[in-house]
């Protein structure tokens, strides 16, 4: 009887999207750190200088809850989706270049931490923060480029399908990756890789950017203290930038991919549910410029490899609808925040009229969308390739691109055996283990 | 070129002999700080207070730590040996899964929940707290010195030809045969009490490097050496019967670590158990560099020296990475030992080739290299080895200073 995935894919969801999140807030707030104290640096007023101290501490706690729950995702793989480690040989470079980032990280991120003060040179304790920030970026940067040979297989991999052959190893493992020469490993940082992980870590910003922003929102309603002004100026703006450059440039750099690359992934998350050749005008407008081009429906692959239906809602409502909901609430209250009264003089009086209302609004629409703007891109992106990893098209003479890929039912662990309940119980342990950072954080910053 | 297996065995060994004195010194606190706590607690004596809470300080710093090199250590397992460590993860799934519940999903928020809690739970209580934390701590290498266990002598395994097979053949594990590994409990018990035994000497080490004359740290000291002694005596005695079992059981293994065949090896065989690499000087090297510390100790425990003190922390480190150093390279060419009886039985059963079959499918070198690219990219580019090398070695140096300067801003606070 064939193993029932849903389970367990959505336990390695729930770890994932529970790792991830931790992973997103170190991102984030080691750079808000960073710019405090760059702030701190130029204009030497001690308000950056505290709150770029707690911002790194912060950071700190979450790394170390972080690390240790990168285990836990670690050994769920080998564990659950053991398949999936015979093909790692082929994708190892970025998870062994990854263990550089990691030492950056687990050995420069304490020194940044328990320095401060401590170094006369402010410049050279900012150049520690500089490295230990870069370890994590690192990090990111080559575990994106795995999850992007997931979703776009990079040129020159090739599957190799020993079932179709009539064989196996041990009769388990079924698949396996192979390269044509060892120096084509390389292609695992392609140039679409590239755009895929620069989304990523974009959206690791924007997400614990506006979980940031909304507390601070929060707190300033209430107390007007102006430190936390302060930070909300070198927050807001670059936050509807960023929000913008990564709908409008990386967003649409990422569409042309899955375009090219997984045509029924972009049937799916635009919403094309036909049969066969039809007009789109508006992704044709925002793919081609023209109105007129045609797309391969939904409906026209067979149904064993159409992802689930949910990736349209997630994608177009989610990601794309709260992505703009941020982007303009950002700008709106930033431009508030950074200019105030002045806004009158440029023909902006009402945006400044709107501030009380906006902040009621921001302090819990920011951080809710960006949350959910967040986690709408990566579900579209992994649902959106599923049933199959390391997903590619090839042109066909007649009907729709030939859809290639390593199906996740083969990576499974035919040998675990796991009642539901014994899943129910891990999937709630694994969404509650953020929750350990965020009470080390309460007591941190509660005890200041 | 850079030969596979050394590639291998070199990446491994450092991520190992980095990772272990790490959570041997977490284990040995977590075990240590309930008794301390429980008796100073009785006592009512403040310097048992102060030496637990300097030692829980050094666990939450250390922790995550270790954790990581402990990820490190599986991510060159599965990059390097993606076969073997997928089969490892289907086969002893049930292994893999403990360790995960055990270490990471309750280790993690109580070891935070233990470190929050002192001094505002009883002592009772929170010795307690502290023993079921050390009990499910202790079951991570409980489970994990039973794949190290297994790579030696694989327990309970069955092979059967199959040539649909790419490697020849099947593979399966009886889970409860493999518990069953004569190598298992000896090994386990040695970890154990090597991990008391090292934590008791970075006690002495750490208090006299940083020796101000505090009452704890006097304290910390004359505990230090009383753990060191009795399980330094231990470990010594569980590690001989590791060792004789390996002798038994593991040909390869027992030829590398003593300089020649075992006597029950047929002549006709010894090609194929022959090892990579003869480690018997460094084995004996390592049994007199463990003597000596036994001696140092048992000295420093008559006169409490300072300097001894000092010389007894670098010490303990290298007899304890030379120990495991030794134990993983001497399963080389093979990434699993198979046993000689297996070996005669598969050549008996299935005829000469199909066991050289299997003995060749289980080396390093098969495992790594023909299913493995980035071994065959470093090979072609080997830049990237030196560069890891030069690397790790600079983080090393600045790890050792990032748990000082830890534990002295600690310290201060």
């Amino acid at each position: 009887m064939p193993i029932d995935l849903t389970p367990l894919r959505v336990l390695s969801a729930s770890g994932i999207i529970a790792h991830m999140s931790l992973a997103t807030s170190f991102l984030g707030t080691i750079a808000l750190a960073l710019v405090l104290e760059y702030k701190y640096l130029r204009t030497k007023d001690d308000a950056y200088f505290q709150k770029a101290r707690m911002f790194s501490v912060i950071s700190t706690i979450i790394f170390g809850v972080g690390a240790a729950y990168g285990t836990f995702v670690e050994f769920g793989l080998v564990t659950v989706w053991s398949n999936f480690v015979a093909m790692m040989g082929a994708v190892a470079l970025p998870f062994y270049l990854e263990l550089f980032a990691f030492l950056f990280e687990v050995v420069v991120l304490p020194i940044y931490t328990v320095t401060w003060g401590k170094i006369k040179n402010g410049w050279l304790h900012f150049f520690i923060g500089v490295i230990a920030a870069f370890g994590g970026y690192w990090s990111a940067y080559n575990i994106l480029a795995v999850m992007a040979s997931l979703s776009m297989r990079p040129p020159g991999l090739q599957i190799v399908n020993l079932s179709q052959q009539g064989q196996s190893i041990s009769k388990a493992i079924t698949y396996l990756l192979v390269w044509s020469s060892p120096t084509q490993m390389l292609n695992m940082y392609w140039s679409g890789a590239q755009v895929f992980i620069f989304h990523g870590i974009l959206a690791a910003v924007i997400v614990s950017w506006s979980l940031i922003s909304g507390v601070y929102i929060y707190k300033y309603i209430r107390d007007r203290d102006p430190v936390r002004k302060k930070v909300l100026n070198l927050m807001l703006l670059p936050l509807a930038v960023l929000t913008a450059i990564q709908g409008l440039v990386l967003g649409h750099f990422q569409g042309e991919l899955v375009l090219s690359d997984d045509p029924l992934k972009l049937a799916a998350l635009e919403g094309m549910y036909w049969s066969g050749l039809k007009v789109d005008p508006l992704t044709s407008f925002v793919a081609y410029g023209t109105f007129n081009h045609q797309f391969w429906g939904y409906y026209s692959w067979p149904a064993s490899i159409r992802p689930p239906t949910f990736v349209t809602f997630a994608y177009l409502v989610m990601m794309v609808g709260f992505g703009i909901v941020l982007g303009i609430l950002a700008l709106a209250l930033g431009l508030d925040y950074a200019f105030g009264e002045n806004l009158k003089r440029i023909g902006f009086g009402w945006l400044f009229k709107l501030q009380p209302w906006l902040e009621k609004v921001s302090q819990f629409l920011i951080p809710f969308s960006g949350i959910i703007a967040g986690i709408g891109g990566a579900l579209a992106t992994e649902s959106g390739r599923f049933p199959l990893i390391f997903v590619s098209s090839v042109p066909t003479t007649s009907g729709p691109p030939e859809i290639t890929g390593v199906p996740v039912s083969a990576i499974i662990n035919v040998a675990l055996n796991m009642p539901v309940w014994e899943v129910a119980l891990l999937i709630i342990v694994a969404l509650a283990i953020p929750f350990v950072a965020v009470y080390g954080i309460w007591v941190y910053v509660s005890r200041r | 070129m850079v030969a596979s297996t050394s590639v291998v065995a070199g990446l491994l060994s450092w991520a190992f002999d980095v990772h272990l004195p790490l959570v041997y010194t977490v284990l040995g606190i977590l075990w240590i700080t309930p008794f301390i706590e429980y008796i100073g607690g009785k006592r009512m004596d403040s310097r048992y207070s102060d030496l637990e809470k300097v030692m829980l300080n050094y666990l939450i710093a250390v922790y995550a730590i270790g954790g990581v090199f402990g990820t490190i250590v599986t991510v060159f397992l599965a990059g390097l040996m993606p076969v073997f460590t997928n089969l490892a993860g289907i086969i002893l799934w049930p292994v893999w899964a403990t360790a995960i519940v055990a270490g990471v999903i309750i280790t993690i928020p109580v070891i935070g929940m233990y470190y929050r809690t002192y001094n505002r739970w009883t002592y009772k209580n929170h010795a307690i707290l502290g023993l079921l934390l050390a009990v499910s701590a202790s079951l991570i290498p409980l489970m994990f010195r039973l794949v190290f266990a297994y790579t030696a002598f694989p327990a309970g395994t069955s092979i059967t030809p199959d040539p649909s097979s790419i490697i020849g053949f099947d593979l399966s594990v009886n889970v409860f045969k493999a518990f069953m590994n004569p190598l298992y409990l000896p090994l386990y018990a040695s970890t154990m009490s090597a991990a008391l035994a090292f934590t008791g000497i970075m006690m002495i080490f750490g208090f006299s490097v940083r020796y101000k004359g505090l009452p704890h740290q006097d304290l910390g000291i004359s505990v230090g050496k009383r753990i060191a002694l009795v399980f330094g005596t231990l470990y010594g005695i569980f590690t001989s019967i590791y060792l004789y079992e390996v002798y038994e059981n593991s040909a390869t293994m027992a030829w590398s670590i003593f300089g020649s065949p075992p006597s029950y090896l047929p002549s006709a065989l010894q090609a194929v158990f022959k090892p990579t690499y003869l480690l018997n000087e460094a084995f004996y090297v390592t049994i007199s560099m463990a003597l000596l510390l036994f001696v140092v100790l048992v000295v420093f425990y008559l006169k409490n020296n300072r300097t001894l003190g000092i010389i007894l922390g670098p010490v303990s480190i290298a007899v304890l990475d030379l120990a495991e150093t030794i134990d993983l390279l001497a399963h080389a060419p093979y990434a699993v030992v198979p046993p000689v009886s297996v070996a005669e039985n598969l050549i008996n059963t299935y005829g000469v080739q199909f066991a050289l079959t299997v003995a060749k499918t289980l080396q390093v070198s098969t495992l790594s290299s023909t299913l493995d690219f980035l071994v065959q990219l470093i090979n072609k580019l080997p830049p990237l080895l030196y560069m890891s090398l030069i690397l790790f070695a600079f983080f090393n140096v600045l790890l050792i200073i990032v748990i000082y300067l830890a534990l002295a801003w600690r310290e201060e606070r």
